[in-house]
């Protein structure tokens, strides 16, 4: 049997389990008097176990078999376990999910898992006696292969001797027993069983045992029924009476080929799913193409055609979407681990707990945010949260607490991780604003928005910021330029002794968004609607000036203005008066880019865009035009 | 006629590859179970001709799973599927009725025979 084609299956399922085994680790630190954790680890590793061994990794079947040794003793003696043995276990997931890894690779052979392994049964012995030396007692009774009651009972009950012997190499001997000893009572009534019934279970069954059996059947059918029950050597029975009439053997049941059914869940490669999406990228544009040609003939077969595909593509393009939507625990699940792992480097006492699990997010973008994730979460533990001597002090629990949440909001996620650590610190920061002439001398004050700004910028950091793990504000602008690069936004709330919480909001997909097609001296460039709040007309509202930055009130509210022109430097004729201003929104923020005109609302592929120097970063990738043209898209994160 | 299978294992992989190995055989499967609980219910509305049964599952194992099964339908044909070392597991089973077991890693031969034993 080819087991090839169920190594991805093994490896996704796997890992699943190795993800369970660290979440139940972490309850159990938390509550070592819980029964429930340990039940659990010991089921993810057991099934692990089995898949394994059957995928034929035994490195990997091993290493699971330690562990669930180690954990079958814990889980019946019920013990709290120390932290000591906590880490071992922790250790031995952490090696057991690379050795998961290795297998799959073909790299089995690379593997250690002697010394983990050694640790493991070291600890397994120091919990408790071995489970199934219940039936030790019997051995000396079983190997004899006589019966351990003297064979009192006469021929005139009809009782036959049945000695049977099973293979030597059948596995679980006991419960093959078991079976034989139930088809002899089909037969007749049994008595004298050598070893007893309870012996079955003990691991060191040695596969003999012998019984009398009272049955009018004749000795060759005896012989028959019982050999049929599987993985039986040898069946003797001693009688006087001839062999009688044979019974007919079991036939062979007819199976006819049949189409099962089967699961309505498959596993995709994830690659198909990106070359799918591609193709239909390229279809949108081809749509686009087809809808411009058909718009020029004007002739109605052709408008229907077009409509037709339209319809079918935009069908098609949402049925993609879907199928590539992930809920974002695939990514979540792994953090409550780093996170322990982090604080208990630091000396901290930290919960994350994740909220929204269910929330869907495009695959590809919650791949793409695992690192900003992961080094908004250090920060978190490393600067927000305060050591438990500081937390008592300012009465607060000694543990702190981490809250990961995923919401959906109309066209986008927001996904927040709040502390309830020490805050920002605001006057450090403003003081090493001005001294890198970040803010004016004279300002007082940081917004938060400021404080982002401030802190984000490539290498900033406070000094007493910084330590091994991470230095606020260092990474802090990769992770902001990863999420804009997703066409997503960050914001920042932090409150001096109340905590910091991060917010990023994201597009739900990423491949296809709509867009709106603005003309900037002659040239296209698209503003994906997820920002478009609304668009005014230029000179149609009061427009003023703050900050020496033009500015336009709109409904009492001051939003300042960009000139696209003048920032692209485009040429081309004069503009007319009359412009449209389009109003970008991001959460709180709001400006008003001028543009020359308005070409319509259309979907867009969005390509990835790798910058060359120099470019200003108002740019968050390009796009096909149905007309074959390229045109960039305008990053909202960059202009507002 | 085929035979119906209901498959019990809170793996997909084991599922996959028991039923896999069961319908390349001709046998039909009608359901899965990922739970003790789940094979309970199943059985109750499949009446199955067969079922796999995992030892080991969260909520309710695969031996309390055979009880209750067995309780309602003293006919069950319940295979038990079992690892290596799972002795006095796979004893239990057939003592509360299981009618027979493989042992995992699982060799496709092996495994209809025993499905051959049980329904006899």
């Amino acid at each position: 049997m080819d087991l090839s084609q169920y190594a991805d299956l093994f490896l996704a399922e796997s890992r699943e389990h190795v993800s369970a085994c660290n979440h139940l680790l972490l309850d159990w630190e938390r509550t070592p008097a819980s029964a429930e954790p340990v039940s659990g680890i010991f089921r993810a590793v057991h099934t692990v176990k089995g898949m394994a061994a059957t995928m034929g990794y035994a490195r990997v079947a091993d290493l699971a078999h330690r562990m669930e040794n180690l954990l079958d003793r814990l889980r019946k003696t019920k013990g709290a376990p120390g932290g000591d043995l906590l880490q071992l276990l922790f250790r031995a997931t952490d090696l057991l999910e690379r050795s998961i890894g290795l297998a799959v690779a073909g790299r089995e052979k690379d593997l250690d898992v002697a010394t983990l392994g050694a640790e493991l049964d070291a600890a397994a012995k120091r919990w408790g006696a071995p489970t199934g030396r219940a039936g030790r007692a019997s051995r000396a009774r079983v190997s004899a292969s006589v019966p351990q009651a003297p064979p009192v009972e006469d021929s005139a009950t009809g009782g036959r001797l049945v000695s049977i012997t099973l293979r030597a190499d059948a596995a679980l001997k006991g419960g093959r027993a078991l079976l034989v000893l139930r088809r002899a009572q089909a037969l007749g009534a049994i008595s004298h069983l050598s070893p007893p019934e309870q012996a079955f279970g003990a691991e060191d069954f040695d596969g003999h045992f012998s019984f009398r059996l009272d049955t009018a059947t004749p000795a060759a059918a005896v012989e028959r029924a019982l050999s049929g029950a599987g993985d039986v050597e040898s069946v003797s029975v001693v009688e006087q009476e001839a062999a009688a009439t044979a019974r007919a053997a079991e036939g062979a049941a007819a199976i006819v080929g049949a189409t099962a059914e089967r699961s309505r869940h498959i596993r995709v490669d994830l690659r198909r799913l990106d070359a799918l999406m591609d193709l239909i990228g390229e279809l949108v544009t081809a749509r686009g193409r087809l809808n411009q040609l058909a718009a020029e003939r004007r002739d109605p077969a052709v408008d229907d055609v077009a409509i037709q595909v339209s319809r079918l593509t935009g069908e098609l393009q949402a049925e993609i979407i879907q199928a590539r939507m992930t809920p974002v625990w695939q990514v979540f699940d792994r953090y409550p681990r780093q996170v322990r792992d982090l604080a208990r480097q630091l000396d901290k006492q930290v919960a994350l707990r994740v909220e929204g699990k269910e929330i869907e997010l495009d695959r590809t973008i919650l791949d793409e945010l695992g690192d900003p994730l992961v080094h908004l979460l250090r920060n978190a533990v490393d600067h927000g949260i305060e050591t438990p001597a500081e937390r008592k002090r300012r009465g607060k629990p000694a543990e702190g607490e981490i809250v990961l949440g995923a919401v959906r909001e109309r066209a986008s996620v927001a996904i927040s991780i709040a502390d309830d650590g020490r805050g920002l610190d605001r006057r450090r920061i403003l003081e090493k604003a001005k001294q890198e002439g970040l803010v004016d001398a004279g300002v007082e004050t940081l917004t938060d928005d400021q404080l982002l700004r401030v802190i984000a910028r490539p290498g900033f950091s406070t000094t007493e910021a910084v330590t091994s793990v991470s230095g606020r504000g260092v990474g802090l602008d990769v992770a902001m330029s990863k999420i804009r690069a997703l066409g997503g936004t960050i914001e920042v709330q932090s409150e001096p002794g109340r905590g910091t919480t991060f917010v990023m909001r994201l597009p739900v997909t990423l491949a296809i968004v709509r867009a709106l097609i603005a003309d900037v001296g002659g040239e296209r460039y698209a503003l994906p609607l997820t920002y478009v709040s609304e668009t005014v007309e230029f000179g149609a509202v009061p427009s003023t000036t703050v900050e020496g930055r033009e500015a336009m009130v709109l409904r009492n509210r001051v939003v300042p203005l960009v000139h696209l022109r003048e920032l692209l430097s485009t040429g081309g004729g004069t503009p007319s008066a009359r412009r449209p201003v389009v109003v970008l929104q991001m959460g709180e923020r709001r400006t008003g880019v001028v543009v020359d005109g308005m070409l319509g609302q259309q979907e867009i592929v969005v390509k990835g865009f790798d910058a060359p120097q120099g470019t200003l970063p108002v740019f968050s990738g390009a796009t096909i035009m149905g007309d074959g043209v390229p045109a960039l898209i305008l990053d909202a994160g960059g202009l507002v | 006629m085929s035979h119906s299978v209901l498959v019990c294992d809170d793996a997909i992989f084991m599922r996959t590859m028991i039923s896999d190995i069961l319908a390349q055989a001709g046998f039909e499967i009608v359901g899965e179970a990922e739970t003790g609980a789940q094979a309970v219910e199943k059985y109750r509305q499949l009446k199955p001709d067969l079922v796999t049964m995992d030892i080991v599952m969260p909520d309710m194992g695969g031996i309390d799973a055979v009880r209750e099964i067995v309780k309602n339908d003293p006919d069950a044909k319940i295979l038990m599927c079992s690892a290596m070392g799972q002795q006095a597991l796979v004893v239990e089973a057939i003592q509360a009725g299981a009618k027979d077991f493989v042992v995992k890693p699982f060799q496709p031969s092996r495994v209809l025979e025993a499905v051959q034993r049980v329904l006899g």
